[in-house]
This record gives structure tokens, C-alpha cells and sequence, in this order.
């Protein structure tokens, strides 16, 4: 072992290979946001499409219709995929967060039922923790799911369910034991999101679209074979998709990439937008892109060699999200006046208008700081467990 | 693609480390920078100087060929890291990391055309690695340079386009007070004295420019340790100092300003390992790792400065006084950010090279298929294979 930035033969014939799929397959037009209806089928399409060049879950197993892929390898496919502005993953749940779950706590049985499915695209997946009174404090989540016979009974209000609203399945994080309280007597249970006794309400975000939603639980009966791990064992399983969430994957260094190159493009036909505070803003903005992808190439290395990763996730999530926050800044104020202007009819033409996906873009960027644990949290997090601070 | 560090750089950096954390405590830190005296300072540092020299790292950079030890650049990474963490007072990393290649070049380039003293330089090279003499260098138009006052040869040159070997004793050497009164700064005048060898033309002018991005890299790599000791510093205080019934330290106001201060530190980081591991001990850099230099600098400059503030405003007034031994560390950190070019020069470098002069860009770009020169070169019009 040694540091050696280059990469392998192995390495650029993997790219080559994904380049000539991407630039063969990835829809000429960008597509319409998945918030809307017409776009989450179209983005479902194209999930079965990656899936039918096998690239739609790379780092899995063959046998789950992946390439086991490792996280170097992984990054290379991802700098592929933004390159040519592939659509982005409608099933990034599902994908990300419980497709790695279930590969560590499910059984024989449910991952053959669940990962082939999710793998093509048959089946999109949205997170169901979150409660209004249970944010930050997940721990201080009511919904419950009472054993009755063979099902699980379930009851509460569940709500900022990203993507509910077209999905198909929900994986949620319910109180099995009454009386328990905080982080015990939790329980991950998967259910199909059009149950009886299941209500999704979508709630329009900021840019208007049901993006997220809040789920009504009354009385839905849900098999005993939908529970991941065993009963109790939510916390620590919830836990660890937090990790692979606030980790490597849910957001790949290529993404914010291909952003601040696009935000480099535009000053330059800007021809600097006559404010020097821009230059310094887009500059920083490309390094700080720059240094996100070198330190995610360090800790792939870091894992590939054994080691694993902890609290330190934290740093990453922060730093992503208040990267792509300043690259959207600093391009709307390249824009002007143009930025606030919409595209004139269907959803397909904002996507494909500059001014409007810098727009959109923005709008879903101040979502970062905020889901997969608000931005303050991860700053006790780092404090409290990298730095080691008491709690407060 | 790998980028761990092996065993070995991981041992030499911990030994460092033993080294400095029973020798370059902050009250030995304390006792050097109130001496009142050339001497008294000596005397302060007299026992870790010994014990540096013990460790073996004479010539990492030099070629076995010339009897150094033949390591990249890489490899001084983390010592330089190590150095910055202890706020050491002596001119190691500018020593080793930026001199001796230049002394190496110097004495292998005997014979070639525009040298002379080819001889004199390889019995300067021989006693600096058997620890015998010091060497470091004085960049042409530089400001006052630490430990010069102390060194025995310096490297000098009344332009780029010179590279000369001077006894220190030869030149005049004026003494400079710092704000850091761990860096004992001197103005070196090179107008008089002959050389004992001399180097002159593009190839003095190359040693300058490669000198020069060693220097930038090994100084972001020691600001690197700058802010993570500057933040341990006021992690310990927090823990400590008890308001209102409670450490401060479990104040989110606190604890946030800490948590952002290691996030700008540690990513920095793998930025300054990549410019490190783009340079070569003794030719200049490409243009992109030239860039990547100049990434490393701004980024750790600004994360040192971050941890810098952070630390002092989390120590209260404790933290204006000159009490608190975290002053060495912040002023340490300051004065590193405004040498090999500076911040602000860095920074126009890289505005400069992105914005107006065309480096190519995009997530497929970061290593470009290996060779970092790819990446400049496809910008400019040059087709990569």
C-alpha cells in the first residue's frame, strides 16, 4: 500500500464501458422532475433501463443484478453517470439506504423477494421515520405496530416521507413494544405504501411539487415476514442506514462535480457577472467540489484496505450540503434577473431550461442541510463523538 | 488507485511525533520564545535538536545515488504534518523538504554549462547529511527567512535565473523579530560574497520553481497540523472550563464553531496528500500540480486560520492572553499563510487558471487517467490520448 492516484487498466476499460452505455442510452432530453407523476414514471423507466445494461446498482451482487463493484470502482461509474447529466436516482432510497439494510439484516427469504425487484426498477422505495413530533428526536417516534397473530397492527402518523406519494414501498421505524420508550422497543418493518389502512397525503415543497408526504397509519395490517432483523432491533438497524446515508453513497462526490463545472461554465459566458465577490465564490465552490471528491476517494481507499467509517460521516454531510447550497448561490447570482423567471409549458421544458434547473436546483439544495439529519445535529455529532465534547 | 499511506511513512511519522510530544511540549515552546537571547533560545532547544538528528531523516529527499534516502515527496507529508503540530521551532521541513534536493541538483550538476563549484557543493551535500552542517534556502526576492541566522550554507540567487552556495558566514545576515517568537527570522543580503558553486539559467530557474512548490506543499501540510492541534488545544479547555454549572464545551455555540473547524481541517487534508503525491523530490511540477498546490495551500491556510479563531474565541479572554500556549500554534499558522507566494496568490492562481485560463473541469477530470498534466493540456486544446 502505498498513495498512487492512478488508476488501473481495469479501471479505465470500466470506464470506457460505462461511457458507451451512458452516452448510447441516458434520454436525450432530461426528464420531468420525478415529483411529479408523469416524471416518477419516466424516471422509472429509466431505472429499468440501467437495470437492463446491469448498471443499476453496480456495488451489489450478481446475484442481487449488480457488478459488485468496489467504491473506487463505484465512484468511476458515478463520475460516468453525471458527466453526461444522467437522470437523477428516483429509487436513491431504496437504492442506497435499504437495499444495503436488508443485505445486512434481512433474511435469505426477504432479500430474494425485495433486491431483485428493486434492482429493476419494479419497485420504488421511500423512507417512513420521520413523525411531527419526532424529527431531530427520532427517538421520540409513537407509531406502533402491535403483534396479532401472524400480522403486525399498525397504528400512528408518519410524515416527510420523500418520494411516498408514486412509491410503492415504505421502510418504516415503529414501536413494537407499547410500553417502551426512547430507542428500545423499535422495530423495521417494510409494507407496501397502497395497504388498506394506509393514507398518503403529498406536501407540496418549495417549488410547489408533492415531493414528500405524510402517511396516516389506521389499523394497516402488515405481515410478521415484513419485519427486518429482529423485533427490538430497530434502532440499531435505522442506525446503520443513517450511516451509509450521512456516508459515501447517498451522494456521490461527481454529482457536486458536474455542478460546479456547470457553475465554472456559466461565469465564464457571464464573463464574470462584474461582481469579484463571484469569482472568489466560484473558486472556492470548485475547490471545495474538488476536495469533496479527493476526500471520498481517500476513505473508498481507506474501507477497500479495512477500515470502516463512524461519526467522521458527519463531516460529509455537512460539507456536501453547504457546498451545493453556495454553488447554487453563486450561479443564481450570475443569472440575475433571469432566475427567477419559468419555463413556459410542460415540466420537461423547465428541466431542460438553464435558468430554471439552477432554480430548481437551488430550491432542492436547501433540503440538504436539513434531511438525513439537520445540519446542527451533525455538528453535535461531530463534536460530541470525533471531537469528543460532553454532551449537552 | 490507492491512497493509504504505507506502514512505513505511518512509523516515521508517529517516531516524529514520540519525538516532539516529550520534546516541543508548549512550555518547552514557552521557555524558547522567552529567552532573551540567541543563546538562551539555543539552550532552549538544545536537547530536541539532538534528538531530530537522531532520527534518521538527513536527505529524504536526496537521491541514494547521492547518498540521501531517496524518498518522494510523499513521504515528508506527513512529518511536515507532524512538525506543524508541535509548532516546532527548528527549520526541519525546510530543511530537508525544500534545501537539500536544491544542494543535491547543485552537486550533481558538475560539468554541465552554466555551473561551477560542482565540488564545493558535494562537500557541502556530504556534511549536511552526516549531520555535520545545516543548509537552507533564501527564494530570490524572499522577505526575512527562519533559522537562517543559524544555518551554515545557504542557498541564494540575485534572480531566479541563479541558484548560488554561500558559507552563511559570507553573507550578511540581519536578525528580524517575528510576531511568532518561535521563528527566529534573519534578511539575507546576497549582493556581496562569491559562491562556493553556482548554478544559472533554466535549470537554476527550474530548482527555484520546484523549491518553491515544495515549500507551498510542505507548509499547507504543516498547517494541517496547525488546526488539529489548535483544535485538541481547545477541545481540552472546553472540557475543562466549567460555566453556569457545566463545561462550555457542551454548549452547541461551542461545540459547532469546533465541528466546523474539523471539517475545513479534514478536508483539507486529502488535498494536501494529493499535491504531495503529485511532486517530484527535485524537478519542478507540472501545471496541474502546481495547481494542486496551490488548492492545498489556500485550503489549509484557511482551515488552520478557522481552527485558529475557533480555538481562541472558545478560550475567552484566556485565549488574548499570552498565557495560553495555543498563541504559538495561531501565530505559527498566520505566518505560514503568507509565505511561498502567500493566500492570496495561491488563491489568484487557481481563479486565474480556472476561470480565465481554461482547466478542464468535471467529475471525470479529478485524476485525469493518471497523468495530472493531461488534465491542463486537455484544457488548452491539447487532446489527451
Amino acid at each position: 500500500m502505498a498513495i498512487d492516484l492512478r488508476y488501473t487498466d481495469a479501471h479505465r476499460a470500466l470506464r470506457a464501458e460505462a461511457r458507451a452505455w451512458l452516452e448510447a442510452n441516458v434520454p436525450r432530453d432530461p426528464l420531468p422532475s420525478f415529483d411529479t407523476a408523469e416524471g416518477f414514471e419516466a424516471h422509472r423507466r429509466w431505472e429499468a433501463k440501467l437495470h437492463s445494461g446491469r448498471w443499476s446498482m453496480v456495488t451489489w451482487p450478481q446475484e442481487f443484478g449488480g457488478r459488485g463493484l468496489d467504491l473506487i470502482e463505484w465512484l468511476i461509474f458515478e463520475e460516468e453517470y453525471y458527466r453526461v447529466d444522467a437522470p437523477f436516482r428516483v429509487n436513491q432510497n431504496g437504492v442506497f439506504l435499504f437495499g444495503p439494510t436488508l443485505m445486512e439484516y434481512g433474511t435469505p427469504e426477504q432479500k430474494a423477494r425485495f433486491l431483485p425487484r428493486l434492482a429493476a426498477g419494479e419497485d420504488m422505495w421511500a423512507q417512513v421515520w420521520s413523525e411531527p413530533q419526532a424529527g431531530s428526536d427520532l427517538a421520540a417516534l409513537r407509531t406502533t405496530a402491535v403483534r396479532d397473530g401472524d400480522e403486525y397492527v399498525i397504528n400512528g402518523h408518519k410524515i416527510w416521507s420523500t418520494r411516498a406519494v408514486h412509491a410503492d414501498w415504505g421502510f418504516a421505524l415503529v414501536r413494537t413494544d407499547p410500553a417502551s420508550e426512547r430507542h428500545r422497543g423499535l422495530s423495521y418493518i417494510v409494507f407496501p405504501l397502497r395497504t388498506p389502512g394506509v393514507r398518503v397525503r403529498g406536501i407540496p415543497q418549495l417549488d410547489g411539487k408533492a415531493g414528500f408526504a405524510e402517511i396516516f397509519f389506521e389499523d394497516a395490517r402488515v405481515p410478521v415476514a415484513n419485519l427486518i432483523g429482529g423485533e427490538g432491533q430497530g434502532w440499531s438497524i435505522a442506525m446503520a442506514t443513517a450511516g451509509f446515508e450521512r456516508g459515501l453513497m447517498l451522494r456521490s462526490p461527481a454529482r457536486f462535480q458536474r455542478t460546479a463545472q456547470r457553475l465554472v461554465e456559466l461565469y465564464r459566458r457571464e464573463a464574470g457577472g462584474g461582481d469579484p465577490g463571484i469569482g472568489a465564490a466560484v473558486t472556492q465552490c470548485w475547490m471545495d467540489a474538488e476536495a469533496y471528491a479527493l476526500a471520498t476517494y481517500m476513505t473508498a481507499s481507506r474501507l477497500i484496505a479495512g477500515g470502516s467509517i463512524g461519526a467522521e460521516a458527519s463531516l460529509n454531510k455537512v460539507f456536501w450540503s453547504e457546498l451545493d447550497v453556495a454553488m447554487h448561490r453563486a450561479a443564481l447570482a450570475l443569472l440575475g434577473a433571469r432566475a427567477e423567471l419559468r419555463a413556459q409549458g410542460s415540466e420537461a421544458a423547465a428541466a431542460a431550461d438553464e435558468a430554471c434547473r439552477w432554480m430548481d436546483g437551488f430550491l432542492f439544495s436547501l433540503a440538504g442541510p436539513i434531511y438525513a439529519g439537520a445540519n446542527e445535529i451533525q455538528r453535535n455529532i461531530i463534536a460530541e463523538r470525533v471531537l469528543g465534547l460532553p454532551k449537552g | 488507485m490507492d491512497f493509504t499511506f504505507t506502514e512505513e511513512q505511518e512509523l516515521a511519522a508517529q517516531a516524529l511525533r514520540g519525538l516532539l510530544d516529550d520534546h516541543c511540549t508548549g512550555a518547552d515552546l514557552r521557555r524558547a520564545a522567552e529567552a532573551r537571547s540567541a543563546e538562551a533560545f539555543a539552550a532552549a532547544c538544545a536537547v530536541r535538536r539532538e534528538r531530530l538528528k537522531e532520527l534518521g531523516l538527513a536527505g529524504v529527499l536526496v537521491p541514494d545515488a547521492a547518498g540521501g534516502l531517496g524518498l518522494a515527496p510523499i513521504d515528508v507529508a506527513r512529518l511536515a504534518e507532524e512538525a506543524g503540530r508541535a509548532a516546532l521551532p527548528e527549520p526541519l521541513i525546510d530543511a530537508e523538504g525544500v534545501a537539500l534536493p536544491m544542494l543535491a541538483k547543485l552537486a550533481g550538476a558538475a560539468g554541465a554549462a552554466g555551473t561551477a563549484g560542482a565540488a564545493a557543493a558535494r562537500q557541502a551535500l556530504d556534511a549536511v547529511l552526516a549531520q555535520d552542517a545545516t543548509v537552507l534556502a533564501v527564494a530570490p526576492g524572499s522577505g526575512p527567512v527562519a533559522g537562517v541566522a543559524d544555518a551554515d550554507y545557504l542557498l541564494v540567487g540575485r534572480s531566479p535565473d541563479e541558484l548560488a552556495l554561500h558559507r552563511r558566514n559570507a553573507l550578511r545576515v540581519t536578525p528580524v523579530d517575528s510576531v511568532d517568537p518561535l521563528r527566529r527570522l534573519a534578511a539575507v543580503e546576497v549582493a556581496d560574497g562569491v559562491p562556493l558553486a553556482v548554478l544559472q539559467g533554466p535549470a537554476a530557474r527550474a530548482a527555484w520553481e520546484a523549491a518553491g512548490a515544495r515549500h507551498a506543499a510542505f507548509i499547507a501540510a504543516q498547517q494541517l497540523g496547525l488546526g488539529a492541534r489548535m483544535i485538541a488545544i481547545a477541545v481540552a479547555y472546553a472540557l475543562d472550563r466549567k460555566q453556569f454549572g457545566k463545561a462550555i464545551g457542551a454548549n452547541q455555540a461551542v461545540k459547532h464553531a469546533l465541528a466546523d473547524a474539523q471539517m475545513r481541517v479534514e478536508f483539507a487534508r486529502p488535498v494536501i496528500y494529493t499535491a504531495c503525491a503529485a511532486l517530484d523530490p527535485i524537478a519542478p511540477p507540472d501545471a496541474a500540480a502546481a495547481l494542486r498546490v496551490s488548492h492545498a495551500f489556500v485550503a489549509a491556510a484557511d482551515a488552520a486560520d478557522r481552527a485558529a479563531r475557533a480555538a481562541i474565541q472558545v478560550h475567552g479572554a484566556m485565549g488574548y492572553s499570552w498565557e495560553v500556549d495555543l498563541q504559538f500554534y495561531a501565530k505559527r499558522a498566520w505566518a505560514l499563510a503568507a509565505l511561498a507566494g502567500g493566500r492570496s496568490a495561491h488563491f489568484g492562481r487557481l481563479h486565474r487558471a480556472l476561470l480565465d485560463g481554461g482547466l478542464a473541469t468535471g467529475p471525470d477530470h479529478l485524476f485525469d487517467a493518471g497523468s495530472a498534466s493531461s488534465r491542463v493540456a486537455a484544457a488548452s486544446g491539447a487532446a489527451p490520448a
